[in-house]
């Protein structure tokens, strides 16, 4: 019997953690031989060990954030600015253009208890600098923002793979009866370049992939009738497909797909009870309203994001992936800042700061941190010379694949510190080198799962998240 | 003798861990009698089946003839004894005296996962008895382990012509098939399922050979047909249907990761793409011969040049994404990993596709599980290495000999949306036009901020940008006289900065041949930068923005100028801050705005107007040849309306946008839907008789190279194009040089795996058949028939298959037929509790396994039952998405309505990021992924889709409609109606009885709602 085929024979339809995911892992670790006995009908215990975190928010910087300009502090470019880079070789970047150093435009502070440097970039962040496990020393194979952008979400280059909230979604479920395991909230300007594909199951089951909400306007696509219809014909109708399919089932008795396809149809029926419920974002305070930056600018709309993944992540939900950012091009809606650093960045980490400040505040101010995983992540860094011919001093960044920031927070981390460096510029990560592989690995092992345990079957190979490479990075678990 | 082995595989397959048992205790059994039993002092030990192995799957990675690290190189007895660099590793016999059992007994090697005690005890032994080698060098593959596959793998051994066994039920079997499935059965006490009945017969029939639901009157007429052949005639018309090759050509697409979009960053769209669609469908109709069917695939452009159809074949080869951003960027290292990736893709759509073995495994380092070495994986790299992704000549006539006919049914239907746009929107444009009139005489119109009328001078009648004239400009009549030599006329510097402007001249020509002359320019004061109403620079007689390098430059693609010489011309240009330029000649709008990127900020200070030169310094053909009555300038960009006005004509061109906001809803509903459709058409007449498609464009292929661990940056010997040793039959030895041509290098590829000797090529595809009739293979990985693959329930049917196919010229449809005719496939799939618990995954065919709808076909069906289906075969597809490009190319779904839409949804535009939600949530397969075996879920989502999406609605109505016209007022007769259409069975009475209960309370369509709804649509018995 093969993988593939699983969710084909068994009784899969709940979003539950007692379903799709949780069984399909059973039976995955059985095949393995880990669990020896599945004779509990699929209820087996689903983690490899202990997790430290039961679910995740996951906030993804579209365009490539500038770690010299926000996380990593880096004295030396001011001693060096408007300086070519002394280097024997020159970096390989992806506009081949290396002009000279730039110091940061944002003045850099430690702060909080801790003494993490953080820019003025960030200064709500900032504040709550004492919960973030920072990284400095992250690496990207490619400095394409697309397969760049798969990295960081599939550990693959190429189209096609699943992506990490798939991965989890297969692998945990979601711990509600009424969502999806694994939502996605856009960001309103437009979405990241390849679209859906950001969110695809790949060649996992269709019910793994990202569903898509929105914070504002139709929340989900087809939660309701596309015309309107009166809530007796809409009950009537519900009886009567149930009347009809318990029939057809009478002279089917034992096929339990049919018998699964009946209760889908109660859970979409709790879905679209649960959606709207979850979405209401009026039934929050103004307090948290306006700590969020809600209806006011440029905070409302990531403010409406950040405050909706809470929600979500209350109910159940496993993985809430928020976007800041749209697709490339000009003119720009995203972290791209090619040609003007202090212009770019300004704009979109003013749409965010407040925001993401708010939900670290919030959850911990609710108990939720302790075991909620915040990551914060871009597909790669930015030069810390500028994007211009040599010799020159400009204003833009190019990107940087060798060495740049990301961050995390919340359960089974240690917080307050800073990982790995790069170095004296900024630009080639230089201590505790990391890969996307390591990254994915740390996160499914906060989950409570082995990253090499976790493979789905799939034309030859068994594939896992982090492909045949990853390390948990020890040193920043507490 | 791998059938023996198979045979052993008769276990219960319920439980993971007794199939896994099960794999482990046959191979020891059958592979490495000795391994179990390393305790034993007398046993030998077996170089080739224990230690070859041990030392290729621990050691060899990094001691290899290529690689050797430490200088050590294990692979061969010379190079081992010889030792590396810190001296001899093995002494014969003498433990001590062995450096590598020092590094290995101490887990100091392998680095990461140190041996394991069962195998430095086997090493161990080796040594002491004298480590004697066996084949030399190494060769890991000869033999199968618990670990991997061997040469003796059984998928890769010649086809055998296995005797259908001898079975006790003898009147079961229908044909040989059933005799070889009836055995197994037998063998687990388990007894087959008698014939369904007629009804869901040719219900399961129709879904599996045509994807479509039967009409009623076809199943009346099986019903009724009395002929013993009755069966056998259903199959022989479903076989010669069209729309055979539709379904069968879906599933081929799937294997072949089918996209119509470029993928990554920009995923721009392939308008081009849709002739390998077509040719996969009619292939398959004319039944060709599947050794040509995959030749041509691979080769068709070399084996056939000239012939269109064999080069759209070749979009198999580059069906895949195409990584455009990769290959363009700047770092020549990094664009060489693109290309490794892309030869990656199309490795493994070959190997996985006609071969059954995941070759591309083999990129970095030798196949972990599978006998295919890294140097081979390069091999094939060579073989495939001149395809390239792109757009290559094509004469779509000869494609399509019915392209006129084609071309003329879409004039006609463009035509006659057009007209149904006309009727919708002309009462609207009246209404806006008279209102407009009303309004006219409170209009106040815009002030320029600078205004030149020549009037006896060069005065700005606004400000104070006076000009002043050079060369032998002058005045006369109120008007500025330009001899196009060398007279022009400049202003100072202007004190205002300008973005957003419009340029506005009433002006006259000397003659319309002359080309480039500058009627009014806003310059920087050095020439350099400059927006300017030009005539004829770049297509003579025609009116342009003129700019700097043609930044802000496009064509405005507005008529041929006519009468500028005999009278005066009001001209204007707006530039808009968004970067749109409107060009108008006498107040109406002069061919179509553009749009560029941004626009050109003038600063204040640094610009300056002219007159009769494009722009600065003066020369050239920069020279207008006429004269200008007078110029206005504005700083801000004028509505269309004003522009009419200001030439003082009527304003009468109404927007479509204006058109839209003034309708009603309902009105405008339709307009959109059939502005979206005359889109739609409108691209795919172009689409049709476009002269370039997307294909393998080949290019001189290079001398490939084994990459060390697959780095672009470390080649390692060259390689000439070959097959793969492990595969039994003709020589995988081409013959070819490193440097062979590269159509040389592809052609052989292309003989070599479809050669009848090829047992890989055989089976692959009869597996594939059967996967799909029975929704499960033989083989359930039918893309890896290796050692992570399943293993084959019923070997000696695949053999018997393969054999037959052959022997029947390749021909995919008599392979159908005797699939289909078999006693096998016609069982009815009643459920049996006891049949199930022996066998719960009906691997041994003791019923015929309900399937669900796939997601095509839930979509065909409904649009064919409510009698909306469109059944045009091919062309061009249909578009349900809007679609920009802002750098990436991105799709916005709609709903779109229409009968250019209700084509089967094979015919959608499958683009990478833009997947259909409805089609989705079905499990329609990620274009992206080769997808071999659709994943069948069931969701709320899928409950969703089918209960409020518009589609599912608005085709409940057009069912209910339907049934009126067909069945007439009487809910009874519409209630049967309804069954023969959507269940293919007459309704019960119980049936009609609570239908009339629920339609006369909430009406036909609720009720058509609940039939596409519920599971006996939705499934097939």
């Amino acid at each position: 019997m093969s993988i593939e085929s699983l969710p084909t024979r068994r009784e899969f339809v709940t979003w539950a953690s007692a379903g799709i995911g949780s069984v399909a892992l059973a039976e995955l670790l059985a095949r393995d031989s880990v669990v020896a006995d599945d004779s509990n009908g699929g209820a087996a215990s689903i983690s490899h060990h202990p997790a430290a975190a039961q679910r995740v928010i996951h906030i993804v910087l579209n365009g490539g954030l500038s770690q010299v300009d926000s996380f990593d502090y880096k004295p030396a470019l001011a001693k060096w600015h408007g300086k070519p880079l002394d280097s024997e070789e020159r970096p390989d970047v992806f506009f081949g253009k290396v002009g000279n150093l730039r110091k940061s435009d944002w003045a850099f502070q430690q702060r909080g208890e801790s003494g993490l440097w953080v820019s003025e970039l960030f200064p709500h962040v900032a504040q709550v600098a004492d919960e973030l496990t920072v990284i400095h020393s992250m690496t990207a194979e490619t400095s394409n923002h697309t397969p760049a952008t798969f990295q960081e979400h599939t550990g693959f280059r190429l189209n096609g793979f699943p992506v990490m909230g798939a991965w989890l979604n297969y692998g945990l479920g979601s711990d509600s009866h009424e969502l999806p395991g694994f939502v996605v909230i856009p960001d309103p300007r437009g979405l990241p370049a390849g679209g859906s594909i950001n969110w695809t199951n790949g060649f996992l089951p269709a019910q793994f992939q990202g569903t898509m909400v929105r914070s504002s306007g139709t929340a989900i696509d087809d939660l309701f009738p596309a015309k309107s219809i009166s809530p007796t014909t809409e009950k009537a109708t519900r009886e009567l497909l149930l009347e009809l399919n318990r029939k057809h089932l009478e002279a089917r008795a034992g096929e339990d797909e049919l018998a699964a396809r009946i209760r889908s149809y109660e859970l979409a029926a709790r879905m679209q009870l649960a959606v709207p419920k979850v979405s209401a974002l009026q039934s929050e305070t103004r307090q948290t309203h306006e700590a969020y930056g809600i209806g006011q600018e440029p905070t409302n709309d990531f403010g409406r994001g950040c405050l909706l993944a809470r929600r979500l992540l209350e109910q159940g939900v496993r993985f809430v992936q928020l976007f800041s950012g749209g697709a490339f091009g000009s003119p720009r809606i995203n972290w791209d800042g090619h040609e003007d650093m202090v212009r770019n960045h300004t704009r979109e980490a003013t749409r965010i700061d407040q925001p993401v400040a708010a939900l670290i505040g919030d959850l911990r101010q609710r108990g939720l941190l302790d075991d909620t995983l915040v990551l914060f992540t871009s597909e790669f860094g930015r030069t810390p010379f500028t994007q211009s011919d040599a010799g020159v001093l400009g204003k833009g960044r190019d990107h940087n694949q060798y060495g740049f920031t990301v961050w995390m927070a919340g359960g089974g981390l240690k917080h307050g510190i800073a990982y790995g460096a790069t170095d004296d510029f900024g630009l080639r990560a230089s201590e505790e080198i990391l890969s996307w592989h390591d990254f994915h690995a740390t996160v499914l092992h906060l989950l409570g799962i082995d990253h090499e345990r976790l493979t789905y079957y799939h034309n030859g190979i068994k594939r896992r998240l982090t492909d045949v490479k990853g390390e948990v990075i020890d040193e920043v678990l507490a | 003798m791998k059938y023996q082995s198979a045979r052993l595989w008769k276990v219960s397959r319920r439980k993971h861990q007794h199939w896994l048992v099960a794999i482990v205790l046959i191979s020891l059994l059958w592979a490495s009698p000795h391994l179990g039993h390393g305790d034993d002092k007398t046993a030998a030990v077996d170089f080739d089946r224990q230690i070859a192995p041990l030392l290729a799957s621990r050691c060899l990675d990094c001691h290899n003839k290529t690689e050797h690290k430490g200088g050590l190189d294990l692979s061969q007895s010379k190079t081992a004894l010889a030792g590396g660099d810190s001296g001899k590793v093995l002494s014969p016999g003498d433990l001590s005296e062995s450096l590598l059992w020092d590094y290995v007994s101490s887990d100091e090697m392998p680095p990461k996962n140190p041996l394991t005690a069962a195998e430095k005890a086997l090493l161990k032994k080796w040594i002491e008895r004298g480590a004697k080698w066996g084949s030399d060098p190494i060769n890991p593959f000869r033999f199968t382990t618990v670990h991997r596959a061997g040469y003796d793998w059984w998928c890769l051994q010649p086809l055998t012509n296995p005797k259908p066994p001898q079975v006790k039920a003898g009147d079961w079997p229908r044909g040989e098939i059933d005799r070889f499935v009836l055995a197994q059965l037998e063998e687990r006490d388990l007894a087959p399922s008698g014939e369904a009945d007629r009804r869901t017969l040719i219900r399961r029939l129709s879904f599996d050979l045509l994807g479509l639901p039967p009409t009623p009157q076809q199943v009346r007429e099986f019903v009724a047909d009395q002929s013993p052949h009755a069966y056998e005639s259903l199959v022989e018309r479903m076989l010669s249907s069209p729309h055979y090759g539709e379904r069968w050509g879906r599933h081929w697409l799937d294997v072949v990761r089918y996209g119509e979009s470029q993928g990554f960053e920009r995923d721009k769209l392939r308008d081009h793409f849709w002739h390998y669609r077509d040719w996969v469908v009619r292939a398959l109709n004319s039944d060709m011969p599947y050794n040509e069917f995959a030749r041509l695939q691979l080769a068709g452009d070399i084996l056939r040049p000239g012939d269109q159809a064999a080069i759209a074949a070749t979009g198999f080869l580059v069906a895949g994404a195409y990584d455009e951003v990769g290959q363009s960027q700047q770092s020549a290292a990094m664009r060489a990993v693109v290309r490794q990736d892309e030869l990656e893709d199309i490795i493994s759509v070959v190997g996985q596709t006609f071969l059954g073995l995941t070759v591309n495994c083999a990129r970095c380092h030798d196949h972990k599980f599978d006998p295919v070495s890294q140097v081979e994986y390069y091999q094939l790299a060579s073989a495939l290495g001149g395809v390239r992704h792109g757009e290559r000549d094509f004469q779509p006539q000869a494609f399509q000999p019915e392209l006129a006919g084609r071309v003329r049914e879409l004039d006609g239907a463009i035509a006659s949306l057009k007209r149904e746009r006309d009727e919708l929107s002309s009462p609207i444009r009246e209404r806006i036009l008279a209102r407009r009139k009303e309004n006219r005489d409170q209009y106040v119109p815009p002030s320029p901020i600078a205004e030149w009328n020549f009037n006896g001078n060069l005065r700005d009648s606004i400000g104070e940008l006076h000009g002043e004239g050079f060369g032998g400009a002058t005045l006369h009549e109120g008007r500025l006289v330009l001899d196009g030599k060398d007279s022009y006329v400049a202003t100072p510097p202007l004190d205002v900065s300008l973005t957003e402007k419009t340029l506005e001249a009433w002006v006259s020509l000397a003659d319309l041949s002359q080309r480039g002359g500058g009627v009014v320019s806003l310059q920087t004061l050095d020439g350099t930068t400059f927006d300017a109403i030009v005539f004829g620079e770049r297509k003579s007689q025609h009116w342009m923005s003129g700019s700097n390098r043609f930044l802000r430059t496009s064509d405005f693609q507005g008529v041929a100028e006519t009468s500028a010489d005999q009278q005066l011309i009001h001209i204007a240009i707006v530039y808009r801050a968004d970067g749109t330029i409107f060009g108008y000649r006498n107040g109406r709008q002069y061919g179509k705005p553009y749009r560029k990127e941004r626009p050109q900020r003038f600063t204040s200070g640094n610009s300056q107007i002219l007159f009769g030169l494009r722009h600065s310094p003066a020369g050239g053909n920069r020279f207008l040849a006429g004269t200008i009555d007078r110029v206005r300038l504005y700083d801000r960009a004028l509505p269309s309306g004003v522009v009419a006005a200001s030439a003082g004509v009527e304003y009468l061109d109404v927007s479509e946008s204006e058109i839209l906001a003034e309708a009603d809803d309902e009105t405008r509903a339709r307009l959109q839907n059939v502005g979206f459709e005359i889109i739609n058409l409108t691209q795919q007449r172009r689409r049709y008789r476009h002269k370039k498609i997307y294909a393998n464009v080949p290019q001189p292929a290079e001398v490939a190279h084994v990459l060390i661990r697959g780095n672009t940056t470390q080649p390692a010997a060259a390689v000439a194009a070959r097959g793969i040793a492990a595969v039994s039959g003709d020589s995988p030895d081409f013959g070819l040089p490193a440097d062979a041509p590269e159509a040389d290098r592809r052609r052989k590829l292309a003989d070599w795996i479809t050669s009848p000797q090829n047992p890989l090529f055989a089976r692959v595809i009869v597996n594939r058949i059967w996967h799909y009739h029975f929704g499960r293979g033989l083989v359930d990985t039918p893309n890896d028939f290796g050692f992570n693959g399943g293993r084959p329930s019923h070997p000696e049917l695949i053999d018997w298959l393969a054999a037959r196919l052959i022997a029947d010229g390749w021909r995919l449809k008599k392979l159908h037929r005797l699939i289909v005719t078999s006693a096998t496939y016609r069982q009815a799939s009643q459920f049996r509790r006891s049949a199930a618990r022996a066998d719960g995954e009906n691997r041994f065919y003791w019923r015929k396994s309900p399937t669900r709808l796939e997601a095509e076909s839930v979509r065909d069906a409904v649009l064919s039952v409510a009698g909306q289906l469109n059944p045009q075969i091919g062309g061009p597809g249909y578009r349900d998405f809007d679609t920009f490009v802002r750098n990436t190319q991105f799709y916005n779904m709609r709903d779109p309505q229409g009968d250019s839409f209700t084509r089967r949804s094979l015919y959608r535009t499958w683009v990478r990021s833009g997947r259909n939600r409805f089609l989705d949530v079905f499990d329609c397969p990620d274009p992206s992924t080769k997808t071999p075996a659709r994943a069948v879920t069931t969701t709320p989502l899928q409950a969703l889709a089918m209960m409020n999406n518009s589609f599912v609605l608005r085709m409940s109505q057009r069912l209910a409609e339907r049934l009126v016209a067909e069945n007439g007022a009487m809910p009874e007769a519409q209630i049967r109606g309804a069954y023969e259409l959507a269940y293919s069975r007459p309704a019960s009475d119980t049936d009609v009885e609570v239908g009339l209960r629920f339609i006369k309370q909430y009406g036909l369509a609720a009720y058509c709602r609940v039939l596409f709804n519920s599971n006996e649509f939705l499934y097939v018995d």
